[in-house]
């Protein structure tokens, strides 16, 4: 596949610098279009737990951006029930063919530890956290108690 | 609809009409609404907007699918031009409550929904007006016959709204069966029967709604008002779809990738699609070879897809235009054809070329003769047609060959220098002149079909000379083509098929059976528009639409799973051309880089804008950046996927292994281009120009570029300024700025065709959607016309067809804004490159 090489190196790249915040990669030797990870936050009231993503590449990557999605479940404003989630680095208007992977979860990572209400998914979400924050802490950290996978340790 | 067991939810027709709503204004700013509504989540439909009133009214009828277990949310909003679109209200329906209590029938059930709105800070959520909207056609097989009414509903006549308003906003939904039509009256019981099996077409309707024709009122909450629709419940819906268990025979694997495939064991067939249970009245067979097809009892139609709900809701949508085509057809106009002066055998016109003029062979098929007078004329075996002018440099730039269609004075003639310089000879005074004599030709330079530039870009005169074309090929007699509305599509493929293909320049005769005797130029108009339409079916998987813009056409890379997808291409090709050559028009259009294809020529880079923005971004930006830094690891070897599977192709030999750089970059990225534009779709393509090729030879477009085409082939619309005005947005600009006032003065001051052109260079077509420009559509869904500042007063004007996007520099005079837009959409070739 045409894909192949650019997503070998990219991750050895990734794997060798030693995300604290994504871990765990796996991706399937047969299927270079797919990883899964773990994403670990730094900051309250995520960081109570840790969250699996599936990353996937389309067959005409690096013309195409990624798609990322949340296979556990978050109370985020930036991240749908289903999972979607709506980040500006791959989006149709900013992709780059020379953005990397690493790029794409670093900018995945600041969005979870700091949600953003300005461009939310899930609206009801957004507007507790602008309206009640601590109620929204509240009901985010229950939530990620309840979900959540379990953290790596350090 | 015998076979909908009860237990599987397979979907089911039904028809809703959006009548109209009363909402509770507060205050004096009226809203505008519109209705959307979405059927288990899925893809939203919507009405037209109603400018500023609080007694909206639609009467919009739409054609959906459903399940007996469908939630359906309707929600009114008022739409804004500046702000997101607010909702009104809303109302969730469960159409198996409904369902339920009407025995499995929707027969003109008129609905009352009490619009709710949750965002309100109350406690109990405000009613915020009613929307009343008219269920039909939905008749389905219930499991439990027996479910009895449950206790809560109750006769209408006892909780009518205007007497127990406070029992509506509790029930927040009202149904009534309607006896007839949109009245809200409910005649005297005697009449109805009558009436009803008079208006009701299916007789099986009549007996039972009349027995409980009663109006009923639904008591139950059907969607409890105090509970917002949580994206909760939404999400447990979305789960649980995929958990319904595979139709017997089928099992769920996993391919080296990882990636599930379905095996279907009663066919021995493999699918990346999950099967979803065949719809009722659907049934799968097998044909004389083995093949795999489906069939739609409901319809008596077939298709080689398996049906899925998508791809039904597609059909839904596509069928729903019908009712428009015709009307949209009468509306398109070309100018009167005029036949141009024909330069006949033995006319003083004749330019004797040499046997060896250096210009190659001729194209196969082709033979060049001589008349007895020694004129020479060209012969195209392959569809029986001649003509004067070489196949072989028809609209290209030759200074020898002289085609004008007005006639010269009496007494003058034609003559080319050696070098073939044409001069005029009058016989009259004796003298000789290389200017053109004739009254109004304009002097100055030839153009690329040796005349005047300035006759060479006006459309009318192109026309004339295709019409010519076409005049003096025509056959004698006719050639009968009878078609069953019903079975359009095949009975028109098999006459044409059947036929020699140079027969289809015959005069047509068109009959739809049981119709016969009707005047038959309106009928053949008529036949083209609907099978122009019919050829997009969805079931026919031949065409899809352009990147979500709604209205051109793009061959269908899928086309594939229909095995005769080739042979239905060629037929195709023969139809477009007899669109073109008797001079009718077709419903909707093809992608500029469809037609450029069809003029031969070379698509660029900017072409693929129109069709994959993404893909152009990435190329552009690979174009304009030292991609030697970035580790982008691009090789001359590409792929893509179509129907779930990747199709790998080289650029060059051993492409896999060849690394792109700064320095092969251009190689590169001219490769992609080319691909890109081609990719999957190759061999359609070269069936289509067969087809076409056999009716019209393509030598004979060559006098127009890829928008004249378009306007040829779907003629022209009376263009709504006002309208297009109003729904134009500004970026940097504003609606009184300087530029902008001039640019709607050149709207204004255009004729229909510049004004189609422009529309062409911005918005990629010259067609204008059915609803106004309101609909418009980008890439990325609805995307108004738009004015952008960009740019200095000396840049020409540019276009992003995707985006809908005008870039117009701040020029410094209305003479200059003319001069620069003029040459901008004059222009097809190259400068938009960015």
């Amino acid at each position: 596949m045409a894909a192949t090489k650019r997503l070998q190196k990219e991750l050895v790249d990734i794997r060798s610098s030693g995300l604290k915040s994504f871990r765990d990669i796996h991706v399937d030797e047969t299927n270079i279009l797919t990883w899964q990870g773990l994403i670990v936050p730094d900051n309250p009231p995520y960081n109570k737990g840790a969250f699996k993503i599936e990353i996937n590449f389309p067959a005409e990557y690096p013309f195409k951006p990624p798609k990322i999605n949340f296979k556990t479940k978050i109370y985020h404003p930036n991240i749908d029930e289903k999972g979607q989630v709506c980040l500006p680095i791959i989006s149709a208007e900013n992709w780059k063919p020379a953005t990397r992977t690493d790029q794409v979860i670093q900018a995945l990572v600041a969005l979870v530890n700091e949600p953003e209400p300005e461009h939310p998914l899930r609206a009801d979400l957004a507007e507790e956290y602008l309206k009640d924050k601590k109620k929204f802490t509240k009901n985010a950290e229950e939530f990620t108690k309840k979900h959540s996978e379990k953290r790596p340790a350090e | 609809m015998a076979q909908a067991s009860g237990t599987t939810p397979g979907f089911h027709q039904l028809s809703i009409t959006v009548e109209c709503a009363h909402l509770r204004t507060n205050g004096f700013l009226k809203p505008n609404p519109y209705v959307e509504f979405t059927i288990d989540g899925k893809t939203p439909r919507r009405t037209e907007t109603v400018k500023t009133t609080s007694q909206p009214k639609w009467n919009e009828d739409f054609t959906v699918l459903v399940t007996p277990n469908s939630k359906l949310l309707f929600s009114v909003f008022d739409h804004n031009s500046f702000r997101k679109d607010s909702v009104i209200g809303e109302k969730k329906l469960d159409l198996s409550q409904l369902l339920s209590h009407y025995n499995g029938r929707c027969e003109n059930l008129e609905l009352t929904l009490d619009l709710m709105c949750e965002n309100k800070p109350t406690d109990s959520p405000p009613k915020t007006g009613e929307l009343i909207v008219v269920l039909n056609g939905l008749n389905v097989e219930l499991n439990n016959h027996n479910n009895r009414p449950s206790s809560s509903f109750m006769p209408l006549a006892q909780t009518n709204s205007d007497t127990l308003p406070n029992r509506s906003v509790l029930n927040g939904v009202r149904a009534r069966m309607r006896l007839h039509g949109s009245e809200n009256v409910v005649p005297p019981p005697s009449r109805t029967a009558m009436e009803r099996s008079s208006v009701m077409a299916s007789p099986q309707n009549s007996g039972t709604t009349i027995s409980n024709g009663v109006p009923f009122v639904a008591a139950t909450p059907l969607g409890p008002p105090a509970t917002v629709p949580s994206s909760n419940s939404q999400t447990a819906i979305d789960e649980n779809r995929p958990e319904e268990p595979l139709p017997p025979g089928w099992e769920m694997r996993y391919d080296m990738y990882g990636r599930r495939y379905y095996v279907d064991h009663n066919t021995r067939s493999t699918s990346w699609e999950r099967p979803q249970p065949l719809p009722p009245g659907w049934e799968m067979r097998r044909d004389a070879r083995g093949r795999i097809y489906y069939v739609d009892h409901n319809s008596r139609t077939t298709t080689w897809q398996r049906p899925n709900s998508e791809r039904l809701q597609h059909f839904q949508q596509w069928q729903g235009q019908r009712q428009h085509i015709v009307q949209q057809g009468n509306q398109r106009f070309l100018y009167p054809s005029q036949q141009a002066a024909p330069p006949g055998p033995g006319t003083s016109t004749s330019a004797i070329q040499d046997e060896d003029d250096g210009l190659g062979p001729l194209p196969s098929g082709w033979e060049r003769r001589v008349q007895p007078e020694g004129r020479v004329y060209f012969v195209n075996h392959k569809n029986r047609t001649t003509q004067w002018e070489d196949p072989r440099t028809q609209g290209q730039e030759v200074c020898g060959e002289m085609d004008d269609s007005t006639p010269l004075p009496p007494g003058w003639e034609i003559r080319f220098t050696e070098d073939n310089v044409p001069y005029f000879v009058d016989h009259n005074t004796k003298t000789t002149t290389f200017q053109d004599p004739r009254p109004g030709a304009p002097k100055g330079p030839k153009g690329v079909y040796g005349v005047p530039r300035a006759y060479e870009r006006s459309f009318r005169w192109k026309i004339g000379q295709f019409r010519y074309l076409c005049h003096s090929n025509a056959l004698p007699s006719h050639i009968k083509i009878t078609v069953t509305r019903q079975t359009l599509f095949e009975d028109s493929f098999h006459t044409l098929m059947r036929l020699p293909a140079y027969e289809l320049r015959r005069r047509l005769y068109i009959i739809f059976k049981g119709e016969e005797g009707l005047d038959y130029g309106g009928v053949s108009r008529e036949w083209f528009f609907l099978l122009s339409h019919e050829v997009l079916n969805p079931m026919y998987c031949l065409f899809e639409y352009a990147n979500k813009n709604n209205y051109s056409l793009q061959i269908n890379p899928a086309s594939y799973v229909n095995p005769d997808h080739l042979v239905y291409f060629k037929f195709i090709g023969r139809f477009i051309a007899m669109a073109l050559y008797h001079g009718r028009f077709i419903y909707s259009g093809f992608t500029l880089p469809f037609y450029k294809r069809m003029l031969n020529k070379k698509l660029v880079m900017k072409d693929i804008e129109s069709i994959d923005p993404e893909f152009y971004n990435s190329l552009v930006w690979i174009k304009d950046n030292d991609i030697d830094e970035c580790g982008l690891e691009l090789y001359f070897s590409v792929d893509f996927e179509v129907l779930g599977q990747v199709v790998h192709h080289e650029l060059k030999k051993e492409g896999g292994e060849d690394r792109v750089t700064e320095e092969n970059k251009e190689e590169y990225i001219s490769m992609m281009t080319e691909w890109r534009m081609t990719r999957g779709i190759e061999q359609q393509t070269k069936a289509f120009l067969d087809g076409f090729n056999e009716v019209v030879p393509l030598e004979w477009l060559k006098y127009f570029d890829e928008r004249e085409l378009e306007l040829l082939l779907c003629g022209m619309q009376e263009i709504d300024i006002d309208d297009w005005q109003r729904h134009t947005i500004y970026r940097h600009y504003t609606r009184s700025s300087k530029q902008v006032v001039w640019f709607w003065q050149f709207v204004c001051q255009a004729d229909n065709e510049k004004r189609a052109r422009l529309l062409q260079f911005v918005t990629g077509t010259c067609r204008v959607p059915v609803g106004g420009f309101a609909e418009l559509m980008g890439s990325n869904g609805p995307q108004r016309f738009c004015i952008e500042k960009v740019g200095k007063d000396t840049w020409l004007p540019r276009s992003h067809t995707c985006f809908n996007r005008l870039d117009l520099p701040p020029y410094k005079s209305y003479d200059q804004l003319v001069e620069k837009l003029n040459y901008a959409i004059e222009e097809t070739d190259g400068f938009g490159q960015e």
